[in-house]
């Protein structure tokens, strides 16, 4: 079991000229923290248009800033829009393969397709044609990456034979995965021999169903790229703390400020009614999940809010479920100061994570044992 | 930094659209195989808060909902109920709130305020579908309200669809306060089609927009269906004048 760390970006009212840069370079603080403690991943969405709850419209810019500041952690591309007026698919290939020469061969590399009609409409896109066009761009890319030159003639994009520059640090090509939201989706991920990166979490039984079959899928999948990565990865937020109460009251608070940001944006599904969309996607889905009945304390199932023992528990089930690693999304708002947000990877790092791994890296650089 | 909240002044906009509901109590009604038609479109983001109840916070980007529904049969009759709603959430939860309904029939206008808080106005509210469009009309005080087409009908699943529940603006009988009314109907389709949307005339002045707020930009989607429409037991009321979380009362089980 690993884990990692999972970037909205998400910038409160009102915004003064400082506002936007002092999320930034918060964001950029933890991620060189986690870097030292031993997180291995963090990964940036791509969104557009989303007021407060997500500011991360240039993914690959936060990212490859990311990759300057540190020396191991991964860098999680994901997901980037694999829809021609999001993203010219030739562009994705350059893109990804610039950021794994960058950042020395550590690029990870999330596909999805947007689930709310706040982007696509914006993007002027038809929430009928997303899925295809996703399907579409999965399959080239890797060609892109490792074919000295390459044309295609397809559905939603097409272009004549030329060179594709620069190739991929990685050889033969970065991990590709494919963000898991709706039901079904992680069929998708195993079918083409690519990571499952959930973006929901549900309950311990429905995940421990959805990885049984994505385990038993991806044994016979049709891989798009040239290696298979079974891997399953789920999102998670993360407040810990040394005292219970304080623990949790911050990250219930940060559950609110979440499931409150989320609850305004606009889902393809509410507003437009197509089967390319069978569910509401990833933010409702994610905020009933965080809103969901709690223990004691009132903290939903799953949650990595509390204590150590309460989070190390959390985590635990996870692992017993079948899940590789858990991302976590660490603020919202800024509703924690930057200073909690720090302590808590600390105090994570410090007693959680030792419980999952051999070595003793990431507890000796939070003061541990 | 507070949250964006909704700016419509509910008092005010009491004195031209709300009834009087007779409490909380009302039975389900079940109105079978109704005809709906329904139209989503972008509307000004910041004009729009104007529209919502403070209890309410906006949909990123701002949207509203016209609805033509056509019940060949209810307890009272047959009526066509056509509405003009603003989306937007109430806690965490989507929610359509509603300017102003119009209704063909009395005695359906009465019970639907009395019982479900509906703001209704008499109006001639006609549905009517051709083989290459399905067009929704609302007149009222001989004056043309909204006349609305879907163009380029398909076939789709009613799986598909999502309706809003919707929140309706009310006083109660027994208190005299001013309460928005949560209103969840269950639809069993039977029928669905999506097509284009196409609004060819809007006198949103009529619907309580006196201020000129409702600006339509961009168009979304739009549906017919044939469905059975549940009108449920009111479950939750809010405070019009306070966040969702902190005014929703629970009034039955």
């Amino acid at each position: 079991m690993k884990f990692g760390i999972f970037y909205e970006i998400s910038v409160p009212r009102p915004w003064e000229r400082d506002t936007e840069k002092r999320v930034y370079d918060n964001c950029l603080e933890q991620v060189m923290l986690a870097d030292e403690l031993g997180f291995d991943q963090v990964w940036a969405v791509e969104h557009h248009f989303l007021e407060e709850y997500s500011h991360c419209s240039a993914p690959e810019i936060f990212l490859t800033a990311c990759a300057m500041k540190t020396r191991n952690i991964r860098i999680g591309h994901g997901i980037i829009v694999c829809v021609p007026q999001f993203n010219h698919p030739i562009k994705i290939a350059e893109r990804t393969a610039t950021m794994d020469i960058v950042s020395g061969g550590r690029l990870e590399v999330g596909t999805g397709r947007s689930a709310t009609w706040t982007e696509l409409g914006g993007f002027n896109v038809n929430p009928d044609e997303t899925k295809k066009t996703w399907d579409e761009i999965v399959h080239c890319l890797p060609k892109m990456w490792t074919r000295e030159r390459f044309g295609y003639e397809g559905r939603s994009w097409s272009m004549p034979v030329r060179t594709i520059l620069p190739k991929p640090y990685q050889k033969p090509h970065p991990p590709l995965w494919v963000a898991v939201t709706s039901p079904g989706t992680e069929i998708d991920a195993a079918e083409r021999g690519m990571g499952s990166l959930g973006l929901t979490f549900g309950s311990f039984k429905e995940q421990a169903e959805k990885v049984k079959n994505y385990r038993r899928i991806i044994r016979n999948c049709e891989p798009v790229g040239e290696f298979v990565n079974e891997k399953v990865s789920t999102v998670n937020f993360l407040y810990c703390h040394e005292e219970t109460d304080k623990g949790v009251k911050h990250g219930r608070r940060l559950l609110g400020t979440f499931n409150f940001l989320a609850a305004q944006l606009l889902a393809a599904r509410e507003a437009y009614p197509t089967k390319s969309y069978p569910s509401l996607g990833l933010l409702p889905t994610l905020r009933q999940e965080a809103a969901g009945p709690g223990d004691d304390h009132g903290v939903p199932e799953g949650i990595a809010i509390g204590d150590p023992e309460r989070v190390l528990r959390a985590c635990k089930n996870w692992e017993s479920v079948g899940v590789d690693r858990v991302n976590f999304l660490l603020n919202a708002l800024e509703t924690i100061p930057q200073n909690d947000v720090l302590e808590s990877l600390r105090t994570f790092a410090k007693h959680v994570m030792p419980h999952f791994r051999d070595d003793t890296q990431a507890a000796a650089a939070a003061g541990g044992r | 930094m507070p949250p964006r909240l909704g700016k419509l002044d509910a008092e005010a906009f009491a004195k031209a659209g709300a009834h009087e509901i007779l409490g909380y109590k009302t039975e389900p009604w079940t109105l079978k195989k109704a005809q709906i038609l329904n139209l989503n479109h972008e509307i000004d983001d910041d004009l729009g808060d104007f529209l919502l109840p403070r209890t309410m916070h906006p949909a990123i980007p701002a949207y509203a909902t016209f609805t033509v529904v056509v019940c060949a049969e209810s307890p009272v009759g047959g009526f066509a109920l056509g509405e003009v709603k603003v989306a937007g959430r109430a806690g965490v939860r989507p929610r359509d709130f509603v300017l102003r309904s119009f209704c063909d029939n009395a005695d359906a206008r009465r019970e639907l305020a009395q019982r479900w808080g509906y703001p209704t106005a008499p109006g001639e509210v006609k549905l009517t579908a051709r083989h290459d469009r399905v067009i929704g009309t609302i007149v009222a005080d001989g004056r043309s309200v909204l006349e609305m087409e879907m163009l380029d009908r398909d076939m789709i699943s009613g799986n598909d669809i999502q309706y809003l529940a919707s929140m309706h603006l009310a006083r109660n009988r027994d208190d005299g306060q001013l309460v928005l009314v949560q209103v969840d109907p269950e639809f069993t389709f039977a029928h669905a089609e999506r097509g284009r949307p196409l609004i060819r005339m809007l006198d949103s002045a009529a619907c309580g927009d006196t201020g000129g707020h409702l600006k339509l930009r961009n168009p979304i989607s739009m549906s017919y269906a044939i469905a059975d429409i549940a009108l449920p037991k009111i479950r939750f009321i809010c405070d019009p004048e306070r966040p969702a979380f902190q005014g929703t009362t629970r009034v039955a089980a």
